[in-house]
C-alpha cells in the first residue's frame, strides 16, 4: 500500500507545514529561547539603557537569602492554589456536567448559565466579586452577618487566598463542565441501562461506569487545568493587588519584577531577574505536567 | 512505493537549537544599543504642529488640569494634534516602560533621584539610569525654567542638571477631620501624640470611629504620617536612612520600633476590617461621615469637595506622632508628577513648546485650578484648602519616601523599610516580629 499526501506529493504537506510552522516559531518559540538568553541579563524595560551579561547572577539572586523567604512564600502559594483549584474545579464540574447530561426541561438554560462566566473577562470579574465581599457593606458581609461574624475579605490574609480560589473556581467551571459533558455524550446508553438491570444505584454508576470511561476528558481537563493555575495570576492581581503577601503567586512575582508592579510597590530588579523567575516556573509546571500526565496516561491505558 | 527524493538533511538539533538562541541575541543586542543619545539642548518649536503623545498616570485632579491645559494649547496651536493619555496606577509601571521603547510618548513623567553617597549604584532607579543615559532630554538652560520656585526646582535636580518640569506639591504627613463631628463633641485640633490618642478615646467612647484607613492599597501612607514627626527634619530623615544603609543603627532599636508601634495604635483605631477596604471605599466611608479623621494626602482634597458637596465641612492637620508639639507642627510632602521630555521623542520641538506653554503663569493657573495639587510657582493664588493649611506648609518639608532609597539586594519586608504591611491585621505579626522581620531581610541585603 502506498503512501497518500494530500495534492499528491509529498513537497506540498511539507511545504504548506512549514508555513504554518513559521507563525508558532517565530510568536513562540523564538520568544521562548529569547527569555533564556534575557534571564542570563540584566536588561531593563527602558531604551538606552546598556546590557551586560551577567551569566546566573540572575538564579543566584533568586534563591539567595533575601529572596528565597519571599520566592518560597510564593510557590507555597501557587502549589496550595493550583492544587485547590484543579481538585475542586474539576469534581464540581464532572458532578454539574452529570446532571447536566440528563433530559431535563432548560438543560440548555443551564448550561448557558454555567457557561457564562468563561466569557466575562478577568477585569469584570474581578470588580464583580470585589463588589461582592466589600467588607463595609456588600453580599458577602451580609452572609457573615447571618453568621454573627464580619471580616475583611481580601484584605484577611488567613482567608484571601482561599477566596480567590472560589473566584477561580467560578470563573473556570463553564470550560470544563463543556468538557465533560462531551466526554459524557461519548459514553453508550446501553451500558447505564444494563447496569440498571444489575441493579446498580446512581453512585455506583458513576464510579464504575461513568468516571472510568471520562478518561481522555479528565486528561485533558486535568491537565489544563494544572497548566493554567500553575501560571495564572490575573484574577489574584486584580482582586488582591500585586504586593499582598498572602496571595503572592510565582507568575504574579515575575510580573511585579518585571513590569513595577504597582505605582508604590516592588523594588524592581531587571527584567532580566523576571525573565530567571520565568524559566523556574517553567520548569516547575513542565516537571508537573510530566508527572500528572504519565500517571493520567496509564490510567487510561489500564481500561 | 517509497519515495526517496525528499530527504532533506537537517542540521542536528543542537546546533539548530543554537543557532535560534544566537539569533535571538543578536537581534536583542541590536536593539537595544541601536539607539544613540540627542545632541546638545533642544529649544521649544516656535511654530508647533503634528502628533503630541502626552502621557501622565491617572488621578482624577491632575487628569482635569491636563485637559484644560490641553484645551487651551490646542487653541492657541490648531496645528498639534494632542493625544492625552492617563493611565491607572496599578497598570502604570508596565504601560509607560513599554510606550518609552516604543517611542511613543513626547512629555510624560519622570523622576530621576539622586543617589546618597552610601547607596550603591546598583540600586539607581530606572529613572536615573534613563537620565545618565541620555534618555531624557536636559531642560536647565530653558527660560521657562525660570518660572518655577527655586526651592522645588532644588529638590527635583539631578546631578545638577534640570530635567522635569515641577506640576506641583502635594503633602500626605496629616489626616483630614470631620469639622461637623469634631465640633459636636467639642474636640480640638491635637497637637501632640497624647493628645490625639485622648481624642481617639473621646470619640471610641461615643460610639464613633475615629480613624479611616484603606488597607487594601494604600496602607503606607499611615506609616509615612508617623515617620514625619519623629524624624521631624531632612536632616533627622538623611541620618536615619545613612545609619540603616552603613548599618549603625537596626529597624528593632529604639524609634524605629517605635514608629511600627505607633502605626498599630493606628490600625487599633480604625474601622473594623479595613484591612479589605479600598482607597474610594474609604474616601466615601469619611465623605458618609463613617469616621471622624482619615489618613490621606492633599491630592484627595478635590473629590472630597465634589463628593461631600458645600455642607460637608473638613479640615487636615498633621498627624501628630511626636509628644513634642514642635515636632508636629509641619507637613511631609513631595513634589507632585514632574514632566519631563525622553529623547526618543518623535516630536521634541512641540514637546517643549508643550512644557513652556505649561511654565506659563496663566496657563499653569488652569492646571492647578483643577488638579489640587500646591503651587510650584511663586505668586500663585492658593485655594482655601490649601489657605487653611499654609501654617503647615509654610516650609516644604521632604518626607520619608522622597529621601529613603531601598536596597534591591534586600528582602522584601524591607522596602520602606518600615515593614507595617506585615503588623496585624494586615499581616499577622506584631510590631516587634515586624520589625525584627525586616531587619533580617535589611541585613540579608549585604
Amino acid at each position: 500500500m502506498s503512501d497518500y499526501f494530500v495534492f499528491g506529493r509529498r513537497s506540498t504537506v511539507r511545504a504548506s507545514f512549514l508555513v504554518g510552522l513559521l507563525p508558532v516559531i517565530a510568536f513562540a518559540l523564538l520568544p521562548a529561547v529569547a527569555v533564556l538568553v534575557i534571564s542570563l541579563t540584566d536588561v531593563r524595560a527602558l531604551p538606552y539603557l546598556p546590557v551586560h551579561w551577567v551569566g546566573i547572577e540572575n538564579y543566584q539572586s533568586f534563591f539567595s537569602a533575601a529572596h528565597l523567604g519571599y520566592n518560597v512564600n510564593a510557590l507555597k502559594n501557587t502549589f496550595i492554589f493550583a492544587f485547590l483549584v484543579t481538585v475542586l474545579q474539576n469534581v464540581l464540574a464532572l458532578l454539574i456536567a452529570v446532571l447536566l447530561n440528563q433530559r431535563l426541561r432548560g438543560t440548555t438554560f443551564y448550561r448557558s448559565v454555567v457557561f457564562l462566566p468563561t466569557i466575562l473577562g478577568v477585569t469584570v470579574i474581578g470588580l464583580i466579586w470585589s463588589l461582592m465581599f466589600n467588607p463595609t457593606a456588600s453580599p458577602g458581609a451580609a452572609i457573615w452577618r447571618w453568621f454573627g461574624a464580619s471580616s475583611a475579605f481580601f484584605g484577611d490574609p488567613n482567608i484571601t487566598l482561599y477566596l480567590v480560589i472560589f473566584v477561580q473556581v467560578w470563573a473556570g467551571i463553564g470550560v470544563a463542565v463543556v468538557i465533560y459533558l462531551a466526554g459524557l455524550q461519548a459514553i453508550p446508553a446501553e451500558l447505564y441501562e444494563v447496569a440498571s438491570i444489575d441493579g446498580a444505584n446512581s453512585w455506583q454508576k458513576l464510579r464504575r461506569i461513568t468516571y472510568p470511561l471520562l478518561g481522555p476528558s479528565v486528561t485533558a481537563n486535568m491537565l489544563l487545568c494544572i497548566v493554567g493555575s500553575l501560571q495564572s495570576y490575573q484574577l489574584i492581581y486584580v482582586l488582591t493587588g500585586p504586593n499582598n503577601d498572602a496571595t503572592q503567586v510565582l507568575s504574579l512575582a515575575i510580573f511585579t519584577q518585571g513590569f513595577g508592579g504597582s505605582a508604590s510597590g516592588g523594588a524592581a530588579q531587571s527584567q532580566g531577574y523576571a525573565a530567571a523567575i520565568s524559566i523556574i516556573q517553567f520548569i516547575m509546571v513542565g516537571v508537573v505536567s510530566l508527572i500528572v500526565l504519565a500517571y493520567l496516561r496509564r490510567r487510561q491505558a489500564d481500561l | 512505493m517509497p519515495t526517496k527524493k525528499y530527504q532533506v538533511v537537517l542540521a542536528p538539533r543542537s546546533i539548530r537549537v543554537l543557532t535560534a538562541s544566537l539569533l535571538g541575541v543578536a537581534l536583542f543586542t541590536g536593539c537595544s544599543s541601536g539607539q544613540s543619545t540627542t545632541p546638545g539642548a533642544q529649544t521649544p518649536a516656535s511654530s508647533p504642529k503634528g502628533d503630541l503623545n502626552v502621557v501622565v498616570s491617572s488621578a482624577t485632579g491632575s487628569d482635569a488640569g491636563f485637559q484644560a491645559v490641553n484645551k487651551a494649547f490646542a487653541a492657541k496651536y490648531p496645528g498639534v494634534n494632542i493625544k492625552f493619555t492617563a493611565i491607572p496606577n496599578e497598570n502604570y509601571a508596565a504601560a509607560h516602560s513599554s510606550r518609552l521603547s516604543a517611542g511613543s510618548i513626547d512629555v510624560g513623567l519622570a523622576g530621576p533621584q539622586e543617589l546618597p553617597s552610601y547607596v550603591p549604584a546598583s540600586n539607581e532607579g530606572d529613572d536615573a539610569r534613563l537620565a545618565d543615559a541620555g534618555g531624557l532630554v536636559d531642560l536647565t538652560s530653558q527660560d521657562f525654567m525660570k518660572n518655577f520656585t527655586p526651592t522645588v526646582l532644588d529638590a527635583i535636580k539631578y546631578k545638577g542638571k534640570q530635567y522635569t518640569v515641577p506640576t506641583g506639591l502635594s503633602y500626605y504627613s496629616g489626616v483630614y477631620y470631620n469639622k461637623t463631628i469634631f465640633e459636636k463633641y467639642g474636640l480640638k485640633i491635637p497637637t501632640t501624640w497624647s493628645e490625639f490618642m485622648t481624642v481617639c478615646q473621646t470619640l471610641k467612647s461615643k460610639g464613633v470611629v475615629p480613624l479611616g484607613i484603606s488597607g487594601k492599597d494604600s496602607a503606607g501612607v499611615n506609616m509615612l504620617g508617623v515617620v514625619q514627626d519623629l524624624y521631624p527634619n531632612k536632616q533627622d530623615k538623611v541620618d536615619l536612612a545613612k545609619g540603616l544603609w552603613d548599618k549603625s543603627i537596626k529597624l528593632t532599636d529604639g524609634k524605629q520600633l517605635e514608629v511600627l508601634t505607633k502605626v498599630k495604635s493606628l490600625y487599633d483605631l480604625a474601622e473594623p476590617n479595613f484591612a479589605g477596604v479600598s482607597y474610594n471605599t474609604m474616601t466615601a466611608g469619611f465623605v458618609k461621615g463613617q469616621f471622624a479623621m482619615m489618613s490621606d494626602g492633599t491630592w484627595n482634597q478635590t473629590t472630597i469637595d465634589s463628593a461631600g458637596g458645600s455642607s460637608f465641612k473638613y479640615g487636615y492637620f498633621p498627624l501628630p506622632s511626636s509628644d513634642n508639639a514642635a515636632d508636629n507642627a509641619l507637613l511631609g510632602g513631595k513634589v507632585e508628577l514632574t514632566l519631563a521630555v525622553p529623547s526618543n521623542s518623535k516630536n521634541i520641538g512641540t514637546a517643549m513648546a508643550y512644557l513652556s506653554f505649561f511654565s506659563q503663569p496663566e496657563n499653569y493657573k488652569l492646571f492647578l485650578k483643577e488638579a489640587g495639587f500646591a503651587p510650584s510657582q511663586p505668586n500663585m493664588e492658593t485655594t482655601p484648602f490649601f489657605t487653611s493649611i499654609a501654617a503647615y506648609t509654610k516650609t516644604f518639608q521632604p518626607a520619608w519616601d522622597t529621601i529613603w532609597v531601598a536596597n534591591a539586594k534586600a528582602g522584601a519586608k524591607a522596602q520602606f523599610p518600615f515593614n507595617y504591611s506585615g503588623i496585624a491585621p494586615l499581616g499577622s505579626l506584631t510590631p516587634a516580629q515586624a520589625a525584627a522581620a525586616s531587619q533580617a531581610d535589611w541585613a540579608s541585603g549585604f
